[in-house]
């Protein structure tokens, strides 16, 4: 006999004052006998690095299934079994095509949009009409409470000139609603975590005063309707759910610390409110809130600017007092092409680490990891060439069981990169015949 | 038996400026590479162009990996100014292939040339094409190249079946770059104003009739009658390239076939008409419409409106086309220009994974 009855709605929150809190796939919302015919939703984010990679320590020298790995990605070793390693990807529309200077400008926002956009600081205009992120957003958004998610590091600057005429909103932003607009990511963490768990929009000025005023934990707020649903729980259920609104303390911690934390992150830099000024402890913080997200379903989709493209930002927390721009044109010397690979190896350590603990967390009959699509990669190949072809690209995770990590995949050269948007956009259960400048799909990603 | 050619006067070929600031036009090379010796003339040509053109996009319209290595082994040559070990060398942009299809038989010429070694034992002749995944899909090639242009200033030449200029058009999006950016389609491949079927239009009929059916730039053909009437004499082989000690071309002659043999022009024709159009020794019929018929024969119908031309090699001015497009293939590239930014490293190998 099947037993379909659900015990506990899939789309059950936590809810107090001005605060809700979604939660993650519990045993009670699926009985045991259903669950496995229930798969849990894909979910896919972009992890964007800026200023291209010091490839000769990117690339690896063989295909097939991962070995060593060079040292850039050697933090990823742990995780190979995970990872997808993809090669010759190439961004067309990243390249001057008669535009002249201004590659950070054109790679950064064709990278989702796959556009070759307009050269101005003033009346942006990409022909997308949309980034795949928000395409996918505008067809399965209205399954979770947040459409899509737009985080990043640094910089909300959206107007003036960045990078040779080419507008701040082109290297500031991935994701473009539509041809003239830009989704902004967030940068301050107290902000997404509203975003995430509250509704402070729906309340007046006072109420959201004394709520500040009052709180120590959003979790105060939702202890009455947890204790009314934890004495609906199983055991294993209720170590999961206690497990999970822990988690959701962690961050909170995380950002007390940050909101007391008055170092710069670089003289003449802004650092966004609220934000720690260590790059590991910023990092940590947000893919916590991400994993949260996703964890609980609030989104499945989501972009997350490590910094915006052409920063020059740089990088104490491992010594580098240098900016990250400058140093990746170093014109072959030595030193400067080593800080460079410092940069490098740092942005995937801390990735490293957070997949290290997404890989923990459990879902459905699997992992969380089992069901996320997460693309870490540049839109530049060699920073100081400034080359748009064989785009450095990890994915890490399986996409639902649609995707064969553990290796290497080469393809054609000059293969588009929007051919990996419409794999990818398949498997969120978006279909298009072409997408940007397409000419097809990624062949052999779900077989090996 | 050979026959001593006359000694005409030729317009000499302009030699390269590598700092001159005009951007000459960007020209596409799709060919059936290895099937004729004429397609190997017709890039040298190309590659000789200077001002006149800049060979941007080299494809092979069959499945011949033979093929896409040696006019990798081209690129090389060319960009190196015929020296490989040359600090000014740099990484070839790829060469494209099809998309899918059956590999073709390498021929005499190509399996020949790939496999002469130096008195060390080592190639002679060096190339990146070691599998599928070091070429390009020809239609993404051709797309990309054609978007660097200014509208209506690139040129194809097609000395091959149409098999991936048709599935260029058929690109999504694609289409409205070839109508924005081509100003020209030479085609090798017919007879005209008719004639026997052209093997370059057997291997593909349906692509065939599509191109000239639907490429929406100005079309002239180059037909098997004029190539047989201006025809590479194999006597000049040896002198012609006797300044490279190894030119690929001159190698490849001397594969493809027992020396010496006159070879058939009809891609060197086109290319060089791609460059020059304005010689004064070539002739062009009259407007019409290029029909290919069920059997790969090709028609020729005058109209006022036509988009195609053929061209016509008058026979008392062929010595003097010969010579101009035989100096043009053999000429000694120039010495690129010093760059500023360190040479780009030659992509890693690609190897088996060991462990």
């Amino acid at each position: 006999m099947i037993v379909t009855k659900k015990k506990l709605d899939r789309r059950t929150f936590l809810r107090g004052v001005g605060v809700t809190i979604g939660l993650p796939v519990l045993d009670a919302m699926t009985p045991a006998l259903v669950r496995a015919a229930t798969k849990p939703p894909v979910r896919l984010m972009f992890f964007y690095l800026p200023n291209g990679i010091d490839m000769p320590n990117w690339n690896l020298d063989y295909q097939g299934k991962l070995g060593e790995l060079p040292r850039i990605l050697k933090p990823m070793e742990a995780h190979r079994e995970d990872t997808l390693v993809l090669s010759n990807l190439t961004h067309n529309y990243g390249r001057a095509l008669l535009d002249g200077a201004g590659d950070h400008g054109r790679c950064c926002a064709s990278y989702l949009t796959g556009a070759h956009v307009k050269k101005t600081s003033t009346d942006i205009y990409v022909s997308g009409p949309q980034s795949m992120d928000q395409l996918i957003a505008g067809e399965i958004g209205q399954k979770t409470r947040l459409p899509s998610l737009e985080i990043g590091m640094e910089d909300p600057r959206q107007t003036g000139s960045c990078d040779s005429g080419y507008s701040c909103a082109y290297t500031n932003n991935l994701a473009w609603k539509s041809e003239t607009q830009p989704m902004p990511p967030v940068l301050d963490p107290r902000l997404m975590f509203e975003r995430l768990f509250g509704t402070s929009g729906d309340l007046s000025l006072a109420e959201r005063l004394q709520q500040q005023r009052l709180r120590s934990s959003v979790l105060d707020f939702v202890r009455e309707s947890t204790q009314k649903l934890t004495k609906e729980l199983g055991t294993s259920d209720r170590r999961k759910l206690d497990e999970y609104l822990s988690a959701i303390r962690g961050i909170e911690q995380q950002m007390d610390r940050a909101a007391k934390d008055e170092n710069p992150v670089d003289p003449g830099m802004g650092k966004p409110a609220g934000a720690p000024s260590d790059f590991g402890d910023h990092f940590k913080l947000l893919t916590d809130m991400v994993t949260i997200a996703f964890r609980s379903d609030l989104t499945r989709v989501g972009t997350f600017m490590i910094t915006r493209e052409g920063t020059s930002r740089a990088y104490r927390e491992i010594g580098i007092a240098d900016g990250h721009h400058p140093l990746t044109h170093h014109g072959g010397k030595v030193e400067q092409l080593a800080k460079v690979t410092q940069i490098n190896e740092y942005h995937v350590k801390n990735f490293a680490a957070w997949v290290e603990r997404l890989k923990q967390i459990p879902e459905g009959d699997g992992r969380l990891l089992d069901n996320l699509m997460l693309v870490y990669g540049a839109s530049l190949n060699d920073g100081n060439r400034h080359i748009h072809d064989d785009l450095p690209t990890i994915l890490v995770g399986q996409g639902g069981g649609t995707i064969k990590t553990g290796r290497r995949m080469v393809f054609r050269r000059e293969t588009p990169f929007c051919n990996l948007h419409l794999s990818l956009m398949d498997r969120m259960g978006v279909q298009r015949e072409s997408f940007g400048d397409s000419s097809g799909r990624l062949p052999g990603l779900d077989t090996v | 038996m050979q026959q001593e050619q006359p000694k005409v006067e030729a317009p000499k070929p302009e030699p390269p400026k590598p700092n001159a600031r005009r951007t000459p036009p960007a020209i596409l090379f799709d060919s059936d590479m290895g099937q004729n010796i004429d397609a190997a003339l017709a890039l040298a040509v190309l590659y000789n162009l200077g001002a006149k053109g800049k060979l941007s996009a080299v494809g092979v319209s069959r499945m011949s990996l033979e093929a896409a290595a040696f006019c990798d082994i081209m690129s090389r040559f060319y960009s190196g100014a015929g020296d490989l070990s040359s600090p000014q060398f740099q990484a070839p942009a790829p060469v494209g292939l099809p998309e899918t299809g059956p590999a073709a038989p390498p021929t005499a010429m190509l399996t020949g040339l790939l496999g002469m070694k130096k008195p060390d034992g080592k190639p002679l002749f060096t190339h990146g094409v070691q599998e599928t995944l070091d070429t390009a899909d020809a239609r993404v090639l051709y797309r990309n190249t054609l978007l660097t242009q200014n509208d209506l200033e690139g040129i194809v030449v097609l000395a091959g079946p149409a098999t991936n200029l048709v599935r260029t058009l058929d690109m999504s999006g694609a289409k409205s770059v070839v109508t924005a950016k081509v100003g020209l389609l030479v085609v090798a491949a017919g007879a005209y104003p008719e004639g026997a079927p052209d093997p370059r239009i057997r291997a593909d009929i349906e692509s065939a009739k599509r191109l000239f059916a639907t490429w929406p730039s100005p079309i002239v053909a180059v037909g098997i009658e004029a190539g047989e009437a201006a025809a590479y004499s194999g006597s000049r082989v040896d002198t012609d390239f006797a300044w490279s000690q190894a030119h690929p071309v001159a190698e490849a002659y001397r594969a493809f076939g027992k020396s010496p043999y006159d070879a058939p022009a009809q891609a060197a024709l086109a290319a060089y008409y791609a460059g020059n159009p304005q010689e004064s020794f070539f002739k062009l019929s009259e407007p019409g419409r290029i029909e290919v018929l069920d059997d790969g024969r090709t028609r020729f119908v005058p109209s006022a409106t036509g988009k195609h031309r053929y061209l016509i090699v008058d026979a008392t001015q062929k010595a003097k086309v010969v010579e101009a497009y035989a100096a043009l293939a053999s000429m000694k590239p120039a010495v690129p220009a010093p760059r500023g930014r360190p040479p780009q490293a030659a992509p890693a190998a690609v190897k088996p994974l060991a462990p």
